[in-house]
């Protein structure tokens, strides 16, 4: 006899999906040290390190395990492992700071593109009438521009408007401003689809039935059913922006007086025509493991997160 | 079929209207005056007036909106010539770089999601991929840098960087920065058809032309690439006028003289009133390129004007 078996939610289903592939649980550990290096750059401590690996004598070394001093004694020696930059900077502490300020980016983004998304979204979609033509309008008017043009016309026009913002963190306001802008559009049209495919559901017109108020509905029926898209597109967001920063920073419209992977790429342009590789390694890698990383973590969120594309992959 | 035409046309007025009105915002409200930011800080504010004059931003408002919705704008004071001049001579060259890497990726992306997707969970699908998810987490910045550094400056295979009037020896130079920005750009596109194949794969149509006994190679060469022609069409119809207007890092790095690189001297100039017509025209161009999109799309697949 079959015994009946306790329904599962939905992320509890996710998540076990997700803990059998060993490759999903590599990136999601990739992510996390990702996450925990960029925080841990913010302490004061970083700072010192970051201005003490300024070798004032020397510009340019290839990377190496040891530092020599002048005294012929071998040390162990972080700063130079990536080498050191035209200026003398080390490469290592560089991309590690370029963490710090991807980390700023992405996550500060993603809460302004997932605020202004959801709560169009679910706007538009659950009340509908001419508040949803007016969203509508709005969307799809963006949408209709191209999406980089579009983030390098605001970046420039925000920076070259406000002096000032290219002096909060070198420039990273001009990053998340242009990015946060923009690229909701996408997150507020699933959203809004996936409400009104909600909105005359049982379980919603019940809640309605019994009296619940807007408020209750939507926070309580409506916005947990909708929490699969948002984790989708923020994974696969943060790809978006780390990419955009270096075409930013190549047309010197992002962070400009702070290491950022895009500016070290940036810098490189010069650097490789004497032969020094090592800083377009350092900075391309660290760009590459995370955003690999988030790209097959997205993947495996979606096909864990949404049941429809099931057996299609 | 004139019928959906028409309320398709009739449906982008207002999305024009919202370009108008997001440019106008941008450039003229938000954005500081163009013509200090073209003289420097020592002007006085008669010469200002001047230079304003030549912008053709003394005029009111209303007459500078007005001249935007027509596609009328002040001759770049860089360049002393007119936008759409700068258009006719900068985006054909773009064109020529931009068209074969279209054509050549969207071949490459094509076989290889058929390719794949009959393999589907095999060796051969893992391996590809892998190496799409690769080439869509590598910046392109980088992909450009280090190839134009191995094959032209290392291997010396091809040129570095350059243009030149003459087809043969700017093809010479073209031959690069085509073939970089393919490396570059096939990855996410292959990933997309080749879910798109899987879906058609696993419909019914096929089975059925599989249990007549249609090869394998039949089914796929004229059943499932007739189906996904309308995502193929959704999917490249809209970005053609982004072929006109170029790869803005490749042109840059490669010294190609076409419109993508106009819009990097713009941004690092400060030509902010060339910069706004070229944001203005691409983003209209691409609006009214997604109407022809719909058009296609209604021609490929019958069952949309009926909707």
């Amino acid at each position: 006899m079959e015994r009946a078996e306790r329904p599962r939610s939905l992320h509890r289903d996710a998540w076990d999906r997700l803990r059998k592939s060993p490759t999903t649980i590599l990136c999601l550990a990739v992510a996390i040290i990702y996450v925990l290096v960029g925080l841990s750059t913010f302490s004061p401590k970083f700072d010192e390190k970051i201005e003490k690996s300024l070798s004032a004598d020397k510009t340019y070394a290839p990377p190496a395990l040891w530092e020599v001093a002048p005294d012929g004694h071998k040390q162990l020696s972080p700063a130079r492992w990536f080498g050191l930059d035209f200026q003398g900077h080390s490469v290592f502490w560089g991309t590690l700071y370029g963490t710090r300020v991807a980390l700023l980016i992405t996550v500060i983004t993603t809460i302004m593109v997932t605020v202004i998304g959801t709560t169009l979204g679910i706007v538009s979609g659950y009340f509908g009438g001419w508040v949803d033509d007016v969203i509508v309008w709005l969307f799809s008017t963006i949408s209709s521009i191209p999406w980089l043009l579009l983030v390098i016309a605001i970046a420039y026009v925000v920076q070259d408007a406000n002096p000032s913002l290219k002096q909060f963190f070198g420039g990273v306001a001009t990053v998340i401003i242009a990015l946060g802008l923009t690229d909701w559009v996408s997150l507020c049209r699933l959203i809004r689809g996936e409400v009104l495919k909600l909105r005359d559901r049982d379980f919603i017109v019940a809640a309605r039935a019994i009296g619940l108020g807007h408020g209750r509905i939507i926070f309580r029926h409506i916005l947990p059913n909708t929490v699969h898209i948002i984790i989708i597109t923020a994974s696969l967001g943060a790809v978006g922006y780390m990419q955009v920063e270096v075409i930013l920073a190549f047309l010197g419209l992002g962070v400009t007086n702070k290491p950022s992977w895009g500016r070290m790429i940036d810098d490189a342009r010069l650097e490789l025509l004497r032969g020094h590789w090592w800083e377009l390694a350092a900075a391309t890698g660290a760009i590459f493991i995370i955003c690999w990383a988030l790209n097959v973590l997205g993947d495996s969120l979606r096909d864990a997160l949404d049941p429809r594309l099931r057996g299609v992959q | 079929m004139p019928a959906y035409i028409l309320r398709k046309l009739l449906l982008t007025i207002p999305n024009i209207l919202g370009i108008v009105i997001i440019t106008f915002i941008l450039f003229k409200v938000v954005a500081p005056d163009p013509a200090r930011l073209y003289a420097g800080k020592q002007k006085s504010e008669a010469q200002l007036q001047s230079i304003r004059h030549e912008m053709q931003i003394d005029k009111p408002w209303w007459v500078q909106l007005w001249n935007i919705i027509r596609f009328k704008f002040a001759p770049s004071m860089r360049y002393k010539e007119s936008f759409w001049s700068l258009f006719a001579r900068k985006a054909p060259i773009s064109l020529a770089i931009q068209l074969p890497v279209f054509i050549i990726e969207l071949g490459i992306q094509l076989v290889l999601a058929v390719y794949v997707a009959a393999r589907r969970g095999r060796f051969q699908d893992h391996v590809i991929t892998f190496l799409a998810v690769f080439s869509m987490s590598v910046p392109a910045l980088s992909i450009y840098l280090g190839a134009q550094e191995l094959f032209a400056g290392h291997w010396k295979i091809f040129p570095v960087a350059g243009w030149d009037q003459h087809f043969f020896i700017a093809i010479h130079f073209a031959a690069l920065p085509i073939l970089v920005s393919v490396l570059g750009g096939w990855g996410s596109g292959t990933r997309f058809y080749r879910t798109i194949v899987l879906e058609e794969i696993s419909s019914d149509y096929v089975r059925t032309a599989k249990a007549k006994g249609v090869g394998e190679a039949e089914i796929l060469l004229t059943h499932v690439m007739r189906n996904i022609m309308i995502p193929v069409v959704t999917n490249t119809v809209a970005v053609l006028p982004l072929l006109f207007t170029g790869a803005l890092l490749l042109e840059r790095l490669f010294q190609i003289p076409g419109f993508g690189g106009l819009l990097v001297d713009a941004i690092q100039q400060q030509d902010q009133l060339l910069l706004m017509a070229i944001v203005y025209v691409t983003a209209i161009i691409y609006c009214l390129m997604l109407v022809v999109t719909d058009i296609c799309y209604a021609l490929v697949d019958p069952r949309v004007v009926l909707q």
